[in-house]
């Protein structure tokens, strides 16, 4: 399946084995949609390697991007993705709309419909919101982060991106490792289903207080998608293939679960140093927004072996690719 | 049954056959009930021949339904429900008695807020007997003691500022002491607000995995011990204080309810049956009842790995506090239930507006609306989940009778000579939960759309008809 110059205008082709209208989590994603997902990246990094880099495949397609809490990196891709694909973007800050006014999320969602969205992107802070969006929206949702829950096109561009990094691009056996404030993740979580989904061995590395609740999924979930949970950094770096930094926020402090930043960086922050343990061509990730000095050193945050700027293009790339797929599921159905 | 009456008509010429439960005799079998100008003028127990195809999978003959904990909404919150509309719920339930918290606006904290639920009573023509619970604090603030001696005299069946816990422990003692001195029990919800704030879900494996904000166990365990400790110290100065726990929902809360009525302390508790019979893997998705999430282990069962996962995720109409536990959590309320450690299974009915409901999980308001799925879900248990049929109706009459000590005259039996109080349930009968099927202005059930087992036919209190199905 290709996206080429030389697809008709205007026609999309509809896409084998995507059907689904929203793309709200990873959790339900089989190992050959995920494939899909990483064939239909590939393509669509090499439309980006084009000098210029779109493709009329969402032509007339309407995307609103609709999200509650601030955000550069993924409003932005999100909208160059969109972009891309020649559809026509409406980028809505809550902040600045009747959201203010405290208009519910169900009559937002009803507005953007009735002003001709065919499909929403949502960030939100709260849990689950997007499902609620889906129940009232007619197009296609997608989900750009909601609350600690899920950020389905974050996972799925870290494992695009590890997969390039790893011969073969396969991640069985291989040591991924999550090190930060998980509790509070939606990349995390995540990232616990798409890693585990392709059999990675998982570890979930933090201090105690930001692990809550994990030992709990790591043991009652199904035999083939255990992961471990430690509190022992050095354990949790040694001889991995991939370690993954999680953003801390100044707030933990305040609600008591960490005694300070500078303590955190002490036991649990990725330095040179540590680093040590871990395999030569361990591979170093962060979603960002940084606090360097704090969960990453700066200098091991721009080595050789960090992929964190690549994350950001190939986040481009995936959410290229899950746009032309959700949008497809829509044409496939008649657009309903 | 002969002809149809009207809601609020005398019951009169009725004749009922089927299977009687009643839980004040200990009797339970073939039965006819003939209902005479309102009263129970005959209550036989079939034998033999005349006992023939009358058995507990037909027509059930039981008791009225005795509900010690409904949210009415009356004064404050009309839009969510009203006297009214929360009686004829109540009597679509099979409930003849409900007993209604004063989390209202104003709160009912003295006389005079009563007098107002009373007159919306009283004005509303229900035969359907409504009690009342008079706050413990003063606005329930938490910060001094309502009136309650006033509350007491004009006939409150007990104080709670349920809702919330009675925060203060001192406020706790000293409420215990005076309420106990008047002979009315304290009903406490059990809950630690420093442990639960922006809390959504039972802390545990879904709250996990959903991102959700746990809601640890030890804020209901600990302060239920709490409240057993305190009620220690109280029972040496005054005998007569009482302490019920409602809502129990957590085996770590009952283990201590347990281990103080072997100690010989007057506590008494009631868990629900949203909580005896949902789980929190409903809020990802899973419709199934809590005994069927139960693996062979006696473990939870993982919705995700075993194809449970059937409706969207995040429903707000699973938003309730105490929040659905785990599998094993509801296996211990039903645990409860059957070795007495639970006296009682009282709704919670909690009704809320479409536009408190509508939003965000996490922001969405708490609350089951459940008066008139109540009887279909306890009746569900006892096919599904092993209760006995005999300890299920006591659970819902006898059992909440014994909490209100004879307060307001509530004293649930098929007996012979007097007001006829009853409800005739077909178990085998179903019916799909709509928001037109529900008398209650209160659709957030998570039940909506699903088929029960357990249609009420006619419930009569006091004599008169209060809800008939024709």
């Amino acid at each position: 399946m290709s996206i080429g110059a030389d697809r008709p205008e205007g026609a999309i082709p509809a896409p084998v084995h995507w059907a689904h209208r929203h793309l709200l989590d990873v959790d339900g994603l089989t190992p050959p949609e995920i494939d899909l997902i990483m064939k239909t990246t590939d393509e669509m990094r090499d439309v980006l390697a084009r000098p210029i880099p779109k493709v009329p495949a969402l032509r007339g397609v309407s995307v609103t991007i609709l999200f509650y809490e601030a955000s550069t990196r993924t409003r932005v891709s999100f909208e160059v993705a969109a972009k891309n694909l020649s559809a026509d973007v409406v980028n809505i800050a809550a902040a600045s709309s009747s959201v203010s006014k405290g208009e519910s999320l169900v009559d937002t969602v009803r507005t953007i419909e009735a002003l001709g969205a065919d499909m929403l992107v949502m960030r939100h802070p709260v849990s689950g919101a997007p499902y609620l969006a889906a129940e009232v929206f007619g197009g296609s949702v997608l989900n750009g982060g909601d609350g600690w829950h899920a950020h389905p096109s974050q996972a799925l561009l870290d494992l695009y991106t590890i997969r390039s990094r790893l011969p073969g691009g396969s991640l069985q056996g291989r040591k991924i490792v999550i090190l930060g404030d998980v509790l509070h993740s939606r990349v995390a979580r995540s990232n616990v289903w798409t890693l585990t989904a392709m059999g990675a061995d998982l570890w979930i590395c933090g201090p105690t207080t930001l692990l809550r609740g994990f030992e709990a999924w790591a043991s009652c979930g199904a035999a083939g998608r255990r992961f471990t949970v430690t509190s022992d950094v050095d354990a949790a770096l040694r001889d991995a293939d991939v370690v993954m930094a999680l953003r801390i926020q100044k707030e933990r402090m305040a609600s008591g679960l960490l005694p300070s930043l500078r303590e955190y960086a002490a036991r649990y922050g990725l330095t040179k140093t540590r680093l040590r343990a871990a395999n030569p061509d361990c591979v170093v990730m962060h979603p960002g927004p940084m606090n360097e000095g704090v969960e990453i050193a700066a200098d091991v945050a721009v080595a050789p072996r960090s992929v964190i700027t690549t994350q950001v293009t190939n986040g481009v790339a995936v959410r290229m690719a899950l746009l032309y797929l959700l949008a497809g599921a829509r044409h496939a159905e008649g657009g309903s | 049954m002969s002809e149809p009456a009207r809601v609020g008509d005398v019951a009169d010429g009725l004749i009922i056959r089927g299977w009687g439960v009643d839980p004040e005799s200990g009797r339970e079998g073939a039965a006819e009930a003939t209902v005479n100008d309102g009263i129970l003028t005959r209550m036989t127990w079939l034998t033999g021949a005349a006992a023939q195809g009358l058995e507990p999978g037909g027509t059930l003959i039981l008791p009225g339904l005795v509900d010690l904990h409904a949210h009415f909404r009356e004064p404050g919150n009309e839009d969510a429900e009203t006297v009214v509309t929360g009686l004829a719920a109540a009597a679509h339930g099979g409930f003849t008695t409900a007993c209604l918290m004063p989390n209202t606006t104003p709160a009912i904290d003295e006389a005079s807020v009563l007098a107002l639920v009373r007159g919306a009573v009283a004005a509303s023509g229900s035969p359907v007997r409504a009690l009342v619970h008079g706050a413990v604090t003063a606005g329930r603030r938490g910060d001094t003691l309502s009136a309650m001696g006033e509350l007491a005299d004009a006939g409150v069946v007990g104080f709670s500022d349920d809702g919330a816990p009675v925060r203060s422990a001192s406020i706790l003692h000293n409420a215990l002491a005076y309420a106990g001195a008047l002979g009315l029990p304290i009903i406490d919800h059990p809950e630690d607000p420093s442990l639960t704030e922006g809390a959504e879900a039972s802390e545990g494996y879904v709250a996990t995995v959903l991102g959700l904000k746990g809601w640890p166990v030890a804020a209901e365990a600990g302060s239920v011990a709490r409240s057993i400790a305190i009620l220690a110290d109280v029972v040496r100065d005054v005998p007569g204080a009482r302490l019920h726990l409602t809502h129990v929902s957590t085996a770590a809360a009952l283990d201590h309810v347990r281990a103080a009525k072997a100690a010989g302390l007057p506590v008494t508790c009631d868990v629900t049956p949203h909580h005896l019979s949902l789980t929190d893997e409903w809020i990802a998705g899973a419709r199934r009842w809590a005994w069927q999430a139960l693996g062979a282990d006696g473990r939870a069962r993982d919705p995700w790995a075993d194809g449970a996962l059937v409706a969207h995720p995040f429903d707000t109409s699973l938003r309730v506090n105490p929040p659905l536990r785990s599998a094993t959590d509801a296996a211990a309320c039903l645990a409860a239930l059957r070795d007495g450690t639970a006296d009682a299974i009282a709704t919670d009915h909690a009704p809320h507006t479409e536009v408190d409901k509508h939003v965000e999980f996490g922001w969405a308001i708490n609350g089951i609306s459940g008066l008139e799925t109540a009887l279909p879900v306890v009746l569900a248990a006892v096919a599904g989940a092993g209760l006995p049929l005999a300890r299920a109706v006591e659970t819902l009459t006898t059992g909440p009778a014994r909490v209100l000590a004879g307060r307001g005259d509530v004293w649930p039996g098929l007996r012979t000579g007097e007001p006829a109080d009853l409800v005739v349930i077909d178990p085998a009968a179903s019916w799909t939960v709509t928001p037109e099927s529900l008398a209650s202005k209160g659709k957030n059930t998570p039940l909506l759309g699903r088929s029960l087992r357990g249609v009420v036919r006619l419930t009569l209190a006091g004599g008169r008809v209060a809800y008939t199905v024709d």
